[in-house]
């Protein structure tokens, strides 16, 4: 294209440039130099390079470690769950959708949830006297663990998460679903197969690319998970909650160690930009 | 038959997902006394007090100041990406300006954790004075919703049939005037969906509303949880209950109007994405 055009598209581009610039580029440098900088709250305006003593600091440090161990399991785990049982609902349950829309409605509902409401309202279940989740164990068992004890706060978590984001996946899957042309399946019966069969060979390889995009959605936002955890156990549950999100928050706000945090930070985007690299030169060799 | 277990398997799936919704629904209309007798699903004596008291203004607790304050940063963090986004996603699309570059770019932003800038954005603000200020939160709001906003455009703009463009052209009309006239009408859905997906992001965004925030530009999603510590007490439940569900209605009524388009879009955020 001639360079005139050049110019016009560059300008229609440049308020959306400038502003990332900005409001991301920038902390992404400050977040480089302090994270090799001796810094403090005094000293924020005038670091002082000092080495990589941050990132010493940080992987040396076994709560750095316990909380990627945290983030990763939750991550992977969720991940897994939400998908399974979202893709089980949307085949299963698909006749129900054929005529109505109205299930789904209902389905998607804790989607619009804020996750931190969601959390505190879990607060409210699984409260020992407030809650109905105790009350009925009570009631009908004799007994009610803790659910956010030391012992069972992930696992409880885990179940929290994937309730409230499994309509993700079931809504994906759901889409997929519905795309695939009913000829396919219609052909597939008369081939004889039927039932599972016709789900395992012919409607389960046509949504992989939707079950792989779901997978690495559900298992980033897992990975990175901050406001029900922090709401629900915060960095308690003797340390065995804390998130790599709730890491790094931690170490900024509760006990003012900047260069940990910004040091820590840096790790987390290399790791995420080398990852999703990755992702995105394995889906293009793929497309190819 | 089948169809039967179909049903049950659906509302027992709705009823597991929508439990905390239905307990605090449940909880906000009881009375405190009630629930320390009655914990469970039931209603005795259903009241409205709990509301009253989440509605009173007092010196510590500002229910609509933060009501106001999700809705203005929301609607702020929302606009924003919009206006930022739809130029930049007609030169994307009819220039093919940064096709490569810019658009993987700003479309992985979706995947990175944001906790990253927290920090850096924390110091910036506390230089510009823009900590516990809605035009600070209504920023960072406006990065959030960045990279859905332009997915979604891209598609619609790229869904836009290239004639009218062309018949524009030889009408003399210059690009801005294409994308204004033409382009941005025809868009309107996509305009209108990727807003309420946009606001409803917004308006449950948590963490850099904790962290930014600390009493004049509060949001909801952080202000709720000042209700539970209230009293001095113990919490009283029924009115955390109900600083919740009022917390929670607006995106819920915004989602089952629109969720229809909802699923649709979370499609097309996940194959691009």
């Amino acid at each position: 294209m001639e360079t005139t055009h050049r110019l016009e598209w560059t300008l229609l581009a440049t308020p959306l440039m400038a502003f990332l610039l900005v409001c991301l580029g920038f902390p992404a440098i400050v977040n480089l130099i302090y994270s090799v900088s001796d810094i403090s709250f005094e000293t924020l305006r005038s670091p002082e390079i000092s080495g990589l003593g941050n990132f010493a600091a940080v992987l040396t440090d076994s709560g750095f470690w316990r909380a990627n161990w945290f983030s990763l399991r939750f991550g992977l785990l969720t991940a897994i769950l939400e998908c399974l049982i979202g893709l089980g609902l949307a085949v299963f349950l698909a006749p129900l959708f054929k005529d109505r829309s109205w299930p789904i409605a209902i389905l998607m509902l804790p989607l619009m949830v804020a996750p931190a409401l969601m959390g505190l309202m879990y607060r409210l279940v699984l409260h020992e006297f407030a809650g109905p989740v105790p009350h009925y164990l009570w009631a009908w068992f004799g007994n009610s663990p803790a659910f956010l004890g030391p012992n069972s706060a992930f696992w409880t978590l885990i179940v929290v998460e994937t309730l409230q984001w499994t309509p993700f996946a079931f809504l994906l899957f759901h889409m997929a679903y519905q795309a695939i042309p009913e000829e396919l399946r219609e052909a597939a019966s008369i081939d004889g197969a039927t039932g599972f069969a016709r789900f395992w060979r012919i409607e389960l390889p046509l949504m992989l690319p939707t079950l792989a995009a779901a997978l690495l959605i559900r298992f980033i936002d897992g990975f990175r998970v901050f406001d029900n955890v922090y709401v629900l156990t915060g960095s308690g549950a003797g340390g065995s909650t804390t998130s790599l999100s709730i890491y790094i928050y931690e170490a900024f706000f509760k006990q003012a160690a900047i260069g940990k945090a910004v040091a820590a930070s840096v790790i987390l985007f290399a790791v995420s930009f080398a990852v999703l690299y990755g992702l995105n030169r394995l889906a293009r060799r793929r497309r190819r | 038959m089948l169809n039967a277990i179909r049903w049950a398997v659906f509302a027992l799936a709705a009823f597991a997902m929508n439990f905390p919704l239905i307990v605090t629904l449940v909880t906000s209309f009881k009375s405190a006394r009630e629930i320390s007798t009655n914990p469970g699903l039931w209603i005795n004596a259903p009241t409205l007090e709990n509301y009253a008291t989440v509605l009173t203004v007092s010196d510590r607790l500002n229910i609509f100041l933060y009501l106001t304050n999700s809705f203005a940063v929301a609607a702020m963090g929302t606009l924003l990406a919009v206006a930022l986004a739809l130029p930049a996603a007609y030169a994307i699309v009819r220039g093919r300006f940064g096709e490569k570059t810019l658009l993987p770019l700003i479309v992985n932003l979706r995947a990175v954790p944001l906790v990253i800038f927290a920090i850096p954005i924390y110091m910036m603000f506390q230089f510009m004075g823009l900590l516990d200020t809605r035009l600070g939160l209504g920023l960072v709001m406006t990065i959030v919703n960045i990279p859905l906003v332009l997915i979604i455009l891209v598609n619609a703009i790229s869904d836009v049939p290239f004639e009218l463009d062309e018949a524009a052209m030889i009408d003399g009309v210059s690009r801005t005037g294409i994308l204004f006239k033409i382009v941005g009408p025809v868009c309107r859905p996509a305009l209108v969906t990727s807003m309420i997906f946009g606001f409803i992001t917004a308006w449950n965004e948590f963490l850099f509303g904790l962290m930014l925030t600390t009493s004049k530009a509060v949001p909801v999603t952080v202000g709720a949880s000042f209700f539970f510590a209230a009293s001095g007490g113990g919490v009283q439940w029924g009115v955390a209950a109900a600083v919740m569900m009022v917390g929670a209605l607006p995106p819920m009524l915004l989602g089952l109007v629109m969720y229809r388009k909802i699923s649709g879009t979370m499609m097309a955020g996940a194959v691009k994405g």
